[in-house]
Formats: C-alpha cells, structure tokens, sequence
C-alpha cells in the first residue's frame, strides 16, 4: 500500500504555531489528539465528504474520528447542507431569532424522550455548564457529584487540580466517586445532607486513554432512586453519546428519565449547535437563570439540525451505526488475531474504544495506529473512536487491509514478539 | 509555595547537583580532588542527606545523616535561605572541618550557582552550555518528583500517574528515569531499560530552550524536535508536575 506523505501539513504546522497557540490548539492537535508519532498524521484537512477527508497534501482517509463525533450521516451530507444553506440566504445571526428556534425546539423534544423543553447554545461545555446553574437554581445548593475521570468540557469547575490555570477554588464543590458504585453516592449523600444540587455523569464510562466500561445492571435505575429520595438534580451529559445510542437519549437507552440531558456534536451533524433539554420540573429554574450568548439563535445550525435529526430518524441512524461498528470491530479483532495480536475494544460500538492487549506502554498500539493512519485509515491512539452512517461496506473491507498490513509492519519492528 | 516541599527541592533537586558538577566541571573537580570529607544537612520536616568527597570524586547519597561534619538547620526556612544565598549560619557539629565549609564546599556552591545562572555571553560558550543544560535538565526532574511526593496538588497529580518508569532524556545523551509507584516519585540518572512513556528532546539545544521557556513542547512536536510515546496519562501528569518546578525556582 501507498503511504502518505505530509510536506504541506508540515509547513501549515510550522506557520500555524508562529501565531495559534500550540499550532492546533485543543483536542483536534497533535497533542491533546495523542498524534504519535506526529509525523504518522496529517495536521490539516482541505475537504471532507461522507465518510472520508482529505488532507492538504491530497491523502484521502476514512475518518473513523468523525470530527470527534459531530459527523454522524456523513460530511457534507447534501439534505442538511441544503437545509442550512437555504437558512443562510434568508438569514443566520439576526436581531430576532428565526421561527425556527421554536421548530428545532419541538424536535428535540418530539425526539428526546425526557424532553419538555430544549435551550440552544454552541458547544457541548455550555450546556453542561447551564445544566449545572439550572440544579444549582432548583435546589438552592452547591455541591455537585461527579465521576472520576470523566469529562465533561473545558470550564474551570469540570477540570482537574494540577492543570494549568486551575486552582483549588474551581473545584472545591465537586464530589468524585468511582464509576459503577451508587453506595458511594449514597454514602456522600449520607454525608452531606442537603448540600448535592447534582450528580452528574456521561451516560457511560468512555474516558481517554482508558477501557470503556458500560453501566452494570441496575446501576443507572440506582442512581436515579437516590437523586429523587434526596431532591437531587440528575443530569446526563449525553454530548458524546447524544444520538449514537438511541435518537430518544441515551438515558432512554439506559432505562431512566433524566431531569436535565445535555446534547451537542451528532444533532446537527456539524453545524454548531448544543441543546440542554429538560423535564417541566427543571423549566422555572432555566428560565430564572440569564445564560446567553452572541451566537446561540442563529438559524442556519437550527435548520441543520432539523434537517439532520429528520434524516436519522429516518435512517434509524443509531442502530444503523452500532451495526456498522460492530462488523467493523468483529473484523478488526480477528485481523488482530490472525497477526497474533489480540485487540482489546471496549464501549459501544458506535463509538469503540480499542488497545492491545498485554502493551502495558502502549507503545505497540501506538505503532498500528501509526502505520493505519499512513495508509489512510484514520484512528486516533487513545480516545474512543467514532461510526458515521455514510461508511460503506467497501471501507470497512479496506480498514481490514489496512489493520493486517499495519499489524505486519509492527511484527517486523519487534523481532523478541516472534521469539515468544 | 509551600516551604517544606521548597527546601525539599532545595536539598535534594538543587544541592544534589553538587555531584554531577563535580564530574562535569574541570573547575570543580579541581577543588574536591585533594577532598576526603562528607558533610551532612539535617533539615527538620524535610530529611537529611550527606555530600561525600572521595578520591576525587563526589557522591551524594540521600536520606544518611552521618557525616564528619553535620549542618543543622532550625527549620526548612533556614535552610531555603541558605540555598537561595542570604546569609545564615547553619549549626554545625564538628569545629575541625569548619574550614571545609567555609572554603571549598562555598567554592562549590559559587560553581553551582554560577552554572545555574546562566547570562547569555556565558552560554555563548558551548562546555558552559553543556553542563547548563545538563543541570538545569537534572534540577526540574529531581525538583518534580519533590513536588510529586510533597506539595499539596502534586501530590493529588503524582496519585494518578500509572506505577512504572518514564524514560526522559536524549537519544545517546542525557538520560532521566522517573520511577513512579503507588503515588510516590523518584528519579534517578540513567536510561530505563523498560520505559512505560517515554519524552524525548532531540537535542541539548532543544532541551535547554524547552527547560528555559525559549521554545514549547509543541513547536518542538511540529518540528520534530519533541516526542512522545507510550502511557501518555503518565506524560500528561508528569508535565503538570513539570509546570509547578518554576514556580518554585524562580
């Protein structure tokens, strides 16, 4: 196979961090993005198209990151481009919001089982952040429990002590407990009487770096129980998960009603858009709160997102996807197998986690990783990772070629594996 | 800043250089090559560690308190001012080798401070700049695992690196292995052998301007002049570590 070279990514890289912080700041760097080695990755894209990108130097790769998750029917997908685009002549940032505001609202909440209402924002960390002033308004308290590990965006409350710019004051009302264990909930709440607005949680364990692991039986209907017996504020951070589990919220799919479920990357499929959707008991509180912003009722994500939540009902995109990821995976463990490798994938399916088994560095993973990625198959090293709808049979054929090549070369680059 | 995990770092970051100047610099050998003494600092909260000189050599060896000449100080404090060059007088016990500390182990001390305080007409000269890098390189990671095992939000970062080693350092140069296990961190000189992460500056040139805040981490990632491998999670939480050492020495 051809591998690909990135003379242009280079130089873009080497202009970009002459005036971008870190070059490509955030998780879509180098480094937040685990690119290792980073001369394996191109750093720019020129255009994408269903299931695939293309990078500046012209290298085509099946994105199995999909924009870390917005792409979900595919780029560019052409009924929510004309949908959007048709919004963009008539109008998109206007001193009044469009009629439409009120159309995707009554989508949203047509569609996520627990919805009475829906607040727009940009991104995922905004709802979060509304979430947590909403329970903190409904309940006239200040403490909120989280998982350890998990995350929830980039404001100062949902970062960890140690990180550059945090300090100890932006975290001191948060509680951690392990994941999987409601008695340790129940022992905070024990503990401190009165004083939790909120737990707060992803709808399952899919950290960076680390195995997901899905919630035990029980675990969910568990924690739903003590959030009513103690008036706590349950709040489902389904950003990542929103729509690739189940189009009626991955609470639903899970078993439970959330109180506040918040929702951004996959429901406009790219547009910029986050919905906080909440139960009518949540309403008063979200309307007494004054959260805004300068971009947050523009019309053309709005349209997108009708358009996009249109079509994934019709395609019954969440199903549609696990299929996919579960053929894609199946495929992937056994090339591993067939090589003498045994791949690791953890998660659901529609947004897998993978790594080597016995690669306590990680080293080897990174290596296979590297050689796909050369090869145009494009996975990152340590998040999960992501189906869209548009990937096709044929690509997931040619992800199998590209695994069990890249497989061989790391067999080649440790001789003592053949010695074992 | 906490005082404890400051002289902390002073003793066992910054003093322990004392060693490896010995060996780097031709002006320091000069000065211990007639030396056969050991001379110990016992800081209260902080520990204790002994400068021994030898054949022409010196070795520091932490946590042993015996020594021909002891130097007590009342409080890390103390001790802090005595590192950063204000005039305090530890107590001392054995008068005979009194003359040991007011003449060579101060010539030594000068030397240290005179490579750790580096202008730029004196890095303009490459041997200078050599063991300037070398030190400062030394410095922050010996510092980081004091911070690691003593300051209050080190320690929470230091709880959630991984149990192993990182390997730090430059192909075929330099090489710092920290070990970290159950929380608790400690580096020593010299290459892993079985590396959990790994962090590599290219060069010296890279690595003095990375450990000066001349360049970043992520220029030298585009130019390739930076790598990283392995157990990320340990390399993020190390270089949060790494983040605090300026604070610190400043």
């Amino acid at each position: 196979m051809k591998l690909n070279s990135y003379v242009k990514s280079t130089e873009l890289f080497k202009r970009a961090l002459k005036v971008v912080p870190a070059g490509i700041y955030g998780h879509l760097g180098p480094a937040e993005g685990c690119a290792i080695p980073i001369t394996a990755f191109p750093m720019f894209s020129d255009r994408a198209e269903g299931a695939y990108f293309w990078d500046v130097d012209g290298n085509r790769f099946i994105d199995y990151m999909c924009a870390y998750g917005p792409n979900i029917l595919g780029y560019n997908d052409p009924d929510v481009d004309a949908a959007a685009l048709a919004q963009l002549k008539k109008g998109n940032c206007v001193t009044c919001p469009s009629e439409l505001l009120i159309e995707f609202a009554e989508t949203m909440v047509d569609t996520v089982a627990m919805a009475d209402w829906a607040f727009f924002a940009k991104n995922g960390g905004d709802v979060v952040q509304f979430a947590t002033l909403v329970a903190k308004a409904k309940t006239n308290r200040k403490k909120l429990v989280l998982v350890k590990g998990f995350y929830h965006g980039v404001d100062p409350w949902c970062q960890h002590i140690g990180s550059s710019g945090i300090v100890k004051e932006d975290v001191v009302n948060n509680f951690y407990i392990d994941w999987n264990v409601p008695e340790q909930f129940e022992q905070l709440v024990k503990d401190h009487p009165g004083e939790i607005a909120a737990f707060v949680s992803t709808p399952y364990c899919h950290p960076a770096m680390a195995d997901s692991v899905l919630p035990a039986p029980g675990y969910w209907q568990k924690i739903r129980k003590i959030c009513d017996d103690n008036g706590i504020v349950l709040i489902v951070d389904d950003v990542r998960c929103g729509f690739r589990l189940n189009l009626k919220g991955s609470d639903y799919h899970y078993g439970i009603k959330a109180d506040l479920e918040c929702f951004c990357k996959a429901i406009a499929n790219g547009y910029n858009v986050s919905a906080l959707c909440g139960t009518e008991e949540m309403r008063g509180a979200a309307e007494d709160i004054m959260y805004t912003g300068s971009y947050w009722l523009s019309s053309v994500p709005f349209a997108a997102g009708i358009a996009a939540i249109k079509k994934m009902k019709e395609f019954d995109v969440a199903n549609v996807i696990n299929e996919k990821g579960r053929k894609l995976t199946n495929g992937l463990v056994d090339v591993a197998k067939s090589n003498g490798f045994k791949l690791v994938i953890s998660g659901e399916p529609s947004m897998w986690f993978m790594r080597l088994d016995d690669d306590p560095s990680t080293i080897m993973h990174q290596e296979w990783v590297a050689e796909c990625v050369k090869r145009g198959v494009f996975f990152t090293n340590h998040h999960n990772l992501f189906i869209n709808a548009a990937l096709t049979d044929d690509d997931i054929k040619y992800t199998w070629d590209v695994a069990d090549e890249a497989y061989k070369v790391v067999r080649q680059m440790h001789p003592e594996l053949n010695r074992l | 800043m906490d005082i404890v995990t400051k002289a902390k770092i002073n003793l066992f970051a910054v003093l322990r250089n004392i060693q490896d100047l010995c060996e780097l610099d031709d002006v320091s050998k000069d000065i211990i090559k007639n030396e056969k003494t050991s001379v110990s600092f016992n800081v209260p909260d902080v520990g204790c560690a002994t400068l021994v000189f030898k054949d022409g050599k010196c070795t520091f060896e932490p946590d042993r308190s015996s020594a021909q000449l002891k130097l007590w100080f009342t409080s890390p404090d103390h001790f802090n001012k005595l590192v950063d060059g204000e005039k305090t007088i530890p107590i001392f016990i054995n008068i005979l080798k009194v003359g040991f500390l007011l003449s060579t182990f101060t010539k030594l001390a000068d030397r240290l401070s005179y490579f750790l305080k580096p202008t730029e007409e004196l890095l303009k000269d490459r041997k200078y700049f050599e063991i300037n890098t070398i030190l400062t390189a030394y410095t922050a990671f010996f510092a980081m695992c004091q911070i690691g095992n003593s300051d209050e939000i080190g320690k929470i970062v230091a709880s959630k690196i991984a149990d192993g080693e990182i390997a730090c350092g430059i192909p075929d140069g330099l090489q710092v292995t920290i070990t970290v296990k159950g929380g608790a961190m400690s580096a020593r000189i010299g290459k892993s052998e079985n590396p959990r992460a790994i962090m590599q500056f290219a060069d010296l040139d890279f690595a003095h301007d990375l450990l000066n805040g001349k360049t970043s981490s992520y220029k030298g990632l585009g130019e390739g002049k930076f790598l990283i491998k392995g157990k990320v999670s340990m390399l993020d939480q190390m270089s949060k570590l790494l983040n605090m050492v300026s604070h610190y020495l400043k």
